[in-house]
Formats: structure tokens, sequence, C-alpha cells
């Protein structure tokens, strides 16, 4: 077994009081990629808040790097290298899309060169501000402010989440550019199976919070009985 | 006539910009940081008696007690939001209230415990006093320089907010906290930090002030009133707006005392409810 990057130990987690996460354990090794699936509501997103440590754990341990980070700030954990995309894009609106990119970027590989060469309409978009986007721009400017950061590991929240078809070629493109070229590791929390499986190696599904079901990306895709199971098919609207 | 006016216009401006040191910096925390910080005068104050003690007991230059004093109130700021303020910022608007009100008190009762209740007079340099006269209207030297000193704060304020990465960085806390700190943002200490320059302004705006309205323990009470008429018609965290209120709040108080007496001090009061009726949010306010 590889290294791992990024582990979730028996971690039971949830807001307040409720625990929505109970018993997850994921791990993901360094430049690995690993999908998450499941339905509307059945707790991606709180396992995502989670790892970045805005909700309390009720129980287990999130390591990074072999490191214990559970008692760590969100700003903590950023600054270790753990890179989050949000869900709701939450583009600073007072800042320009440049100011966006760099007001919390660290040095390393990624800088606004390169973020200019991925995403070249943000290059256009240089000056408006970041609340004068367009819904697929506003997702280039988000991922691109993550990697700004350069991180170890890439979360990316439903990224492609009620996007032009074509946007969403292209930034499947630059995700592929991250993962495949770059051996960036990512967690790729998707609705559109399809794409998230072609896109990563390992995939987990999750049902009212605990996982229901462990595969290898490529299989999964083939299996449709097990998708359409516990995804529904989001596949035959592709 | 128009040279009353024209005098009565400068000295208006001169008394506008040092309202505008005191308030701006309460302008930024209220507008940024959503914190109702009524003890802001007392910073003012605070500021005040530092540059007191600075140029009388330490015999020293008011040109020193002026950063000294702009120190003071930003550490004593610090302090307070690290152990007492920052437990309030979520615990909603009366609270916030209630606690800072409380804090004038006992900062009254300090000062007047260490300083008694008289008023305070201070040393300025020579080269600060007396007037220069330019087409046969004498100008108070000292006025010139509170000005000069508003322009240069709100020169620094504007840059180092809006073309600064921490100006950058205030502005993404103030926009969406969460996504800040999750991009490795260290949230808390930009707000302390911000916190602790709005202290820091109104402690040199109340070392400033004492030339021209003087010191005493109610210091803290009264000008908290102009404090908030500046920060209510500018508009929060503008500080353009902070700028165009207390100009016009300064003019307004200084104008009405001379010309029209018997109205006194009440103009202030009239022009602050027109304002907001035009404009409920402030001049320049955008919540
Ligand atoms: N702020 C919150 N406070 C309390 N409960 C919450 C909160 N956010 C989400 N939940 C609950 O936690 C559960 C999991 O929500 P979560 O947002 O993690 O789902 P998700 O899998 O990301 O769904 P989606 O695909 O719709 O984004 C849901 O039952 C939801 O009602
Ligand atoms: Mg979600």
């Amino acid at each position: 077994m590889a290294e791992p990057l990024l582990e979730l130990d028996d971690v039971s987690a949830g807001y307040g009081e409720g625990i929505v996460l109970d018993h997850v354990s994921v791990f993901l090794p360094a430049g690995g990629s690993l999908a998450l699936l499941g339905r509307n509501g059945v707790g991606k997103t709180t396992m995502i808040l989670t790892i970045m440590g805005f909700l309390s754990l009720a129980g287990g341990a999130v390591r990074f790097r072999g490191q214990d980070v559970s008692r760590l700030a969100a700003h903590q954990r950023a600054r270790r290298g753990i890179g989050w995309v949000p869900q709701e894009r939450d583009i600073f609106p007072s800042l320009t899309v440049e100011e966006n990119l760099t007001v919390a970027a660290r040095a390393g590989r990624w800088d606004l060169a390169s973020i200019y060469g991925l995403f070249p309409r943000l290059h256009e978009r240089k000056g408006n501000m970041g609340n004068q986007l367009s819904g697929g721009e506003q997702q280039m400017l988000t991922i691109g402010r993550t990697l700004m950061t350069n991180p170890d590991v890439l979360l990316l929240d439903e990224p492609l989440e009620g996007l032009a078809p074509i946007i969403v070629e292209e930034l499947t493109a630059a995700i592929r550019r991250m993962a495949r070229d770059e051996g960036m590791a990512l967690v790729l929390v998707e609705q559109h199976a399809e794409v998230a499986l072609d896109l990563t190696e390992d995939a987990v599904v999750i049902e009212r919070g605990v996982i229901a079901h462990r595969a290898k990306s490529h299989d999964l895709l083939a299996d449709r009985e097990t998708l359409d199971r516990f995804v529904g098919l989001n596949l035959a609207a592709e | 006539m128009t040279g009353n006016l024209l005098i009565v216009l400068f000295d208006g401006l001169a008394f506008g910009m040092l309202l505008f040191v005191l308030s701006v910096g309460l302008s930024v925390t209220l507008g940024l940081m959503n914190f109702v910080n009524l003890g802001h005068g007392a910073f003012g104050m605070l500021g005040g008696y530092v540059a007191l003690v600075v140029t009388r007991e330490a015999g020293l230059s008011f040109f020193l007690a002026l950063p000294a004093a702009f120190v003071g109130a930003a550490v004593v700021g610090i302090a307070c939001e690290r152990t007492l303020f920052r437990r309030l910022y979520r615990s909603g608007e009366l609270n916030q209230v209630l606690f800072t009100v409380g804090l004038v008190f006992v900062a009254t009762a300090i000062a007047t415990f260490l300083f008694g209740t008289g008023q305070q007079p201070i040393q300025i340099p020579d080269v600060l006093r007396g007037s220069v006269e330019i087409g046969g209207l004498r100008f108070g030297i000292y006025r010139i320089f509170l000005i000069v000193v508003a322009l240069a704060v709100t020169a620094a304020l504007i840059f180092g907010l809006e073309f600064t990465r921490f100006g950058a960085s205030v502005r993404a806390a103030v926009d969406n906290q969460r996504v800040a700190q999750g991009l490795g943002i260290d949230v808390d200490t930009i707000f302390a930090i911000t916190f602790a320059l709005g202290c820091g302004l109104a402690g040199l705006g109340g070392a400033l002030a004492i030339e021209i309205v003087g010191l005493d323990p109610t210091f803290a009470f009264h000008y908290l009133i102009y404090v908030l008429i500046v920060v209510a018609v500018g508009g929060l965290g503008s500080i353009g707006g902070s700028f165009l209120a207390a100009a016009l709040l300064g003019i307004a108080d200084v104008g009405g005392k001379y010309f029209v007496p018997e109205l006194g001090s009440f103009l202030i009061y009239l022009l602050m409810v027109g304002v907001l009726f035009w404009r409920p949010l402030g001049l320049f306010g955008k919540r």
C-alpha cells in the first residue's frame, strides 16, 4: 500500500449535535485520485468540510502527510497543502479576478502565468470584479484561486454543477491535465458519475453518511447496475 | 462677510478632519467586521492622555506624542480585541453595544482617577502655533496641519485597503470568512490587526483633538456622538464616505454655531436626519 497523503480514519462528524458522517474511512495516496459519489444530501460536502476542519469531529482522525491534523484550524490545514474548491464557488465579489487569484497565493509551481495558461479566459477578464463573471468563469476562477495556493491535494466539490456542456468539457480537460500531467492528487465530488469516474482512479459511493461501496473507478464505470442503485443514472442524461 | 464665510469653512473643515481621524477606524471595523464598538471614543481619549503624558510628564515633543498615541491606543485595542471583543463577534449587536458602552464607563472612571475631571491643556510646538495670512485672511497653522494629517491618513488607508495584499485579504475575509480561511488566510489575525489600526487612528485623533477641543474624562462619550454621526452619514465601511461626512459635519457644526447661534449645536442633528432621510444607508453606504 502506498504512503497515504490524505486519510480519514473512522471519522464521525456533523453539524452541532447531528451526526452526518458515521464512521467513515477513506484513504488517498500521493498523486492519487478519488471520486466521491452519492445522491443529494448524503454527506459529500460534509466530508469535504470535515477534511478542511470546518466541522468538529465526533470521533476518528483526519491525517495529512502522515500527521494528525484533526485539531488544526482550517487556515492551518490549507497552509499545509489541502486545497479546497468550495461547492458554491464563492468568488470574493469585492476583489478583481487577479486579486482573487493572488490574495491567498503561496509560492510554487502554480503562478499567475500558469493559471492564465490553464484558463485563458481569466486572463481576458483579470481586471473585472469577481462578481461580473459567468458561472463557468467563476468556476475556473475558484479552481485557479485554490491552485495558486499550490496545494498537494485538490478537493473539488461538484465543480461541474450547473455549467453548460462546452464549459464542462473545458473544465474536465483542465482537471485531467492537472491530475495526469501534473500528478496533482484529487478528491472529486460529482453528480455526473461518468465524468468523475473517467477522471479518477478510485471511487467511493456514500449513502446516508456511510460508505456503501468502494471500487476502482474504471470497474465502477462498467458496473451500471451498482451505479444505478447508488447514484441514479445521471449517466443517461449525458 | 465672504471673508468670515471662508474662515468658517476653513475652521469647519479642519474640525471635520479631526472628526474624520477619530471616526474612520470605527467605520472600517463596523463596516468590515460588523462589530459595534461604542468604546471607540474611549480609544480616542486614551490617545489623548498618552499624548499628554508623553509631552508633559516625559517632556518629549508633540511630534513624538502623535505616533505614541497611535501605538498606545492600537496596543490596548488589540489587547481588548484578543481578550474581550472577539468573544462578542457572534453574540449579537445588543450584547456588543452594552458591553462596549460599559467599557466607556470604565474608561471614564479610570481617566478621572488618574487625571482628575479638569480640562488638560497640551504643549504644541512653536511651528504649529500662530497663523498665516493669505489674501487678507488669517488661517491657523494648527488647523492646516490637521487637514494635512487627515489627507495623509486618507491616502494611506485607501492605498492600504485597495492596493496591497493585506488590504485584499481584509476584503476577502469580509466577503466570505469561511472561504478565506479555507484558502489559508488567517482571518482572526487579520481582523485583530485591522481592529488595532482602527483603535490607533482613534488614538491619533484624540491626541490631535486636545489643542482644538481640550481633553477631559467626558471625551469618550462626548465624541462618540460625533463619531457615530460620521459613520452613519458616511456609510459603513466607506473611507471616502467618512471623509465627506466628517467634512460636512465639521463645517455644519462650526458654521451653525457662528451664523445661527440660536440653533447652536443642534444643526448637526438636523443635517444627519436630513441625509439619512435622503439616503438611509449613508452617503456611500452599501448595506
Ligand atoms: N449547515 C448545516 N447544518 C445542519 N445540517 C446540515 C448542514 N448542511 C448540511 N446538512 C445536512 O447534512 C446532510 C448532508 O449534507 P451535504 O451537504 O454533505 O450533502 P451533499 O452530499 O454534499 O449533497 P449535494 O449533492 O446536494 O451537495 C444533509 O442531510 C443536510 O441536511
Ligand atoms: Mg454538496
